[in-house]
């Protein structure tokens, strides 16, 4: 049996977490990123991206229960799950501290979208088609007021909701860096770096992530055509979060890839493996930082930036990009021995266990949960009117005109 | 013989003539194999009767994943009245791990020594001794189960040092004359039982924990498999089993030890190399050879605290990267590109 090229059997120096646990830090970085820029409106007044509101909480929600699912993926025994709640090890092991912060981000993201879709949730409760009548009303719990005091009651919860997420967001992502981080066998994770450069990228990608989702369902299905404003300010957005994210780059370049800086054993591990000969040499220098300069280029030229086509391109390189960035530091620092010499062997596969097919499956499993709420939750307004009784019309509900009247005081603009 | 004959045949025979003769041929071989399995089916019809299934299976796999019976651990042959039931497996597991209800813990390690424990067994390699025979390995591997391809110790062996030009040297090559100046350095590895174990604290669900009297082990009822303890062992002590799925690790045979036993692997060692006692008792072995010869442990650097000590290892004895300086002539890492000088980058 030729052990040295088998990827059937475990032993020594083997990649114990493989792709699932690569796609487990992408999926919580565009939770977090995603949140960020659905709370943009809500916490920092920016008007501009009211519209993406609704579409990012559905998004975090959807990439939430993704990311959960990404680590149990990868556990052996994931049919004992409930004793991450039951045997919780807290605070002491990173992963059980991570259950605490997911629990209470769905908590929050459950929360807020009660209070988002509250008003067109009691319109369709009482002018609702057939079924709809029965599932809108059993979500507005009984609540049935729209009064003016009411509603202004729903903007300051949201606002806090949005600051507190915002807070969350940034431990959950930072707490999945820490997961890395926490761990000093292996010398390229054990970084006090991990949970930083692990929540810019996840900004980065959150971003992007945010810029495809409105295109294909602003595009695909919304009433008003997509928002060239709205691409071009995600796209600003991008180009400072990469700004940050290629600087914590350079200083983990830096400290880890220079002899004279880096410690020995992080500076060998890092070198054998990400330069000039090494197995994730293209990974690195192309794939990650390569894509991520090219993005940065294209944010800065006006036509790309307000254009579909180049703005959707933008996002999906840089998409591609923090993906690279998320298996360099999986798999790269794996790719260390702990107690023999050169490098682990690793090809990804592409079925069973651990392979490529488990990503493509966690990623199914989203798109499944934003298409389901495409059915399940008025994403527009226009498609409240579609649903009710009264047909096409548009429904004029109060909360519209309160949301408006309170509008400009907040943000001072539009 | 058939082919080559009628190549060879000036006229040429048919086709159909040729097939012929090498059915005829090939029945011919295979006659004396059905008399010879005839043969080798007679003497177990006539054994049958001691309510074993059949010791001979059709080609186990070698895969412990696609054939989990192979070693016992899913063992067919080991029925309810083995103690393996569903039902007393549980109860089996606690007898196995902790007998005596031993306080365990699962972080703060500091109150180990604080709670006055009766033992604390650790282990000395006396790699002055060690030769290098691998006899603890297999001994391990009978004892504990340990399925294909994982190991819960090994022992690397290394060559330090290199071929130097000597006039008097006894290697002639290419009319010069060389001696080897080079150390054979054999290095048993196991777990180190540590004393802050990082491999315990991150577990998210307890299932692995440090016992009073030092061994740190794994719950295989609670584990779920997720390879945090896998990644956080600086000694790469740990795995996955391929069989239970669940993680795995060195117990120093905790079941003999409660016996009052030694560890398959200290029985075992030819040379006495392994010595495992009590650090509490002055008088064990272990505390005689501690106090009397300089000792190192592997990785200090991590802070870990090991409680497997090496005697005779001047200076670093951890593998040292570089395959110039330290040439791994042995090691039972099969997934990595060791030996292969230019694999790494040494500047």
């Amino acid at each position: 049996m030729d052990f040295a090229n088998s990827t059937q059997l475990f032993g020594l120096e083997h990649v114990y977490w493989q792709l699932p646990l690569v796609a487990y830090p992408f999926l919580s970085g565009l939770v977090a990123g995603s949140f960020i820029v659905g709370s943009l409106s809500h916490v920092f007044g920016l008007k501009r991206f009211e519209p993406l509101a609704k579409m990012a909480i559905i998004v975090t929600l959807a990439f939430l229960i993704g990311a959960a699912l990404a680590p149990l993926a990868e556990a052996w025994q994931r049919e004992r799950f409930w004793e991450l709640i039951t045997r919780d090890h807290f605070p002491y092991s990173p992963l059980g501290m991570f259950i605490i912060v997911w629990i209470a981000y769905v908590i929050l993201v459950l929360v807020e979208m009660y209070f988002l879709f509250r008003q067109d949730n009691i319109y369709l409760a009482q002018h609702g088609r057939g079924w709809r009548k029965t599932w809108h009303g059993l979500l507005t719990f009984g609540s049935r007021n729209l009064s003016e005091p009411s509603l202004k009651r729903d903007h300051t919860i949201l606002v806090c909701l949005a600051a507190a997420g915002i807070v969350l967001a940034f431990a959950f992502h930072g707490y999945v860096g820490f997961v890395f981080g926490a761990l000093k066998a292996r010398p390229l994770w054990s970084s006090p770096m991990m949970p930083v450069i692990f929540l810019i990228s996840a900004i980065v990608s959150g971003i992007a992530a945010m810029i495809t989702v409105y295109t294909l369902i602003q595009g695909g299905l919304g009433e008003k055509p997509v928002d060239s404003d709205i691409l071009d300010g995600l796209m600003g957005l991008m180009k400072w979060a990469i700004f940050v994210d290629l600087f914590l780059d350079l200083i983990e370049l830096l400290t880890s890839g220079v002899r004279s800086y880096a410690s020995l054993p992080v500076y060998r591990g890092f070198s054998a493996i990400f330069f000039s000969s090494g197995p994730l040499a293209f990974n690195y220098w192309v794939v990650q930082i390569g894509l991520l300069i090219v993005v940065l280029v294209m944010t800065f030229v006006r036509p790309l930036r307000r254009s579909l086509a180049g703005s959707n391109i933008a996002a999906f390189l840089a998409l591609v990009s923090v993906f690279a960035m998320r298996y360099n530091t999986v798999i790269g620092a794996e790719l260390q021995p702990k107690a023999s010499q050169g490098l682990v062997r690793y090809t990804p596969t592409w079925f069973g266990m651990d392979s490529w097919q488990v990503v493509i499956g966690l990623f199914a499993i989203v798109v499944f949960l934003v298409s389901l709420s495409l059915l399940l939750l008025p994403w527009e307004r226009s498609w409240t009117a579609s649903w009710s009784n009264e047909g096409a019309a548009v429904p004029v509900l109060p909360g519209a005109a309160a949301g408006h009247a309170a509008g400009p005081k907040k943000g001072g603009t539009s | 013989m058939a082919t080559k004959n009628s190549d060879l045949d000036p006229g040429g025979l048919s086709r159909r003539a040729i097939l012929k003769g090498l059915m005829g041929v090939a029945a011919g071989a295979a006659m004396p194999l059905a008399a010879h399995a005839a043969l080798q089916s007679g003497p177990p019809a006539r054994k049958a009767g001691t309510g074993l299934p059949p010791e001979t299976q059709p080609e186990p796999s070698l895969d412990p994943r696609k054939n989990p019976s192979w070693e016992g651990w899913n063992n067919p042959r080991l029925g309810p009245t083995n103690g393996w039931s569903d039902a007393s497996e549980s109860a089996a597991w606690t007898t196995i791990l902790n007998p005596d209800g031993l306080a365990i813990y699962h972080d703060r390690f500091y109150r180990i020594p604080e709670s006055h424990p009766k033992h604390h067994w650790v282990m000395v390699m006396d790699t002055r001794k060690c030769v290098g025979c691998q006899a603890c390995v297999v001994s391990c591997k009978s004892e504990n189960n340990v399925p294909l391809g994982v190991y819960r110790t090994w022992v690397d062996v290394y060559q330090t040092g290199d071929t130097v030009p000597d006039p008097e040297g006894d290697v002639v090559l290419d009319g010069r004359r060389y001696r080897m100046d080079a150390k054979v350095v054999n290095m048993p590895k196991i777990c180190n039982h540590c004393a802050h174990p990082p491999c315990v604290e991150v577990c998210p669900v307890k299932a692995t924990f440090k016992r009073q009297d030092g061994i740190v082990m794994v719950d295989p009822r609670l584990c779920i498999g997720c390879g945090t303890c896998v990644n956080a062992c600086p000694y790469d002590a740990r795995f996955i089993n391929p069989v239970s799925q669940v993680a795995d690790k060195c117990t120093f045979c905790v079941e003999r030890v409660d016996a009052g036993l030694l560890p398959a692997c200290v029985t075992s060692c030819v040379g006495r190399a392994r010595v495992f006692g009590d650090i509490l008792d002055p008088n064990s072995e272990v505390s005689h050879l501690l106090a009397r010869y300089p000792h190192s442990v592997r990785h200090p650097e991590f802070g870990t605290d090991p409680q497997v000590f090496y005697i005779g290892e001047s200076g670093d004895i951890s593998t040292d990267p570089d395959p110039n300086v330290q040439h791994m002539v042995f090691t039972y890492t099969s997934n990595a590109n060791s030996n292969v000088p230019g694999g790494v980058d040494v500047i």
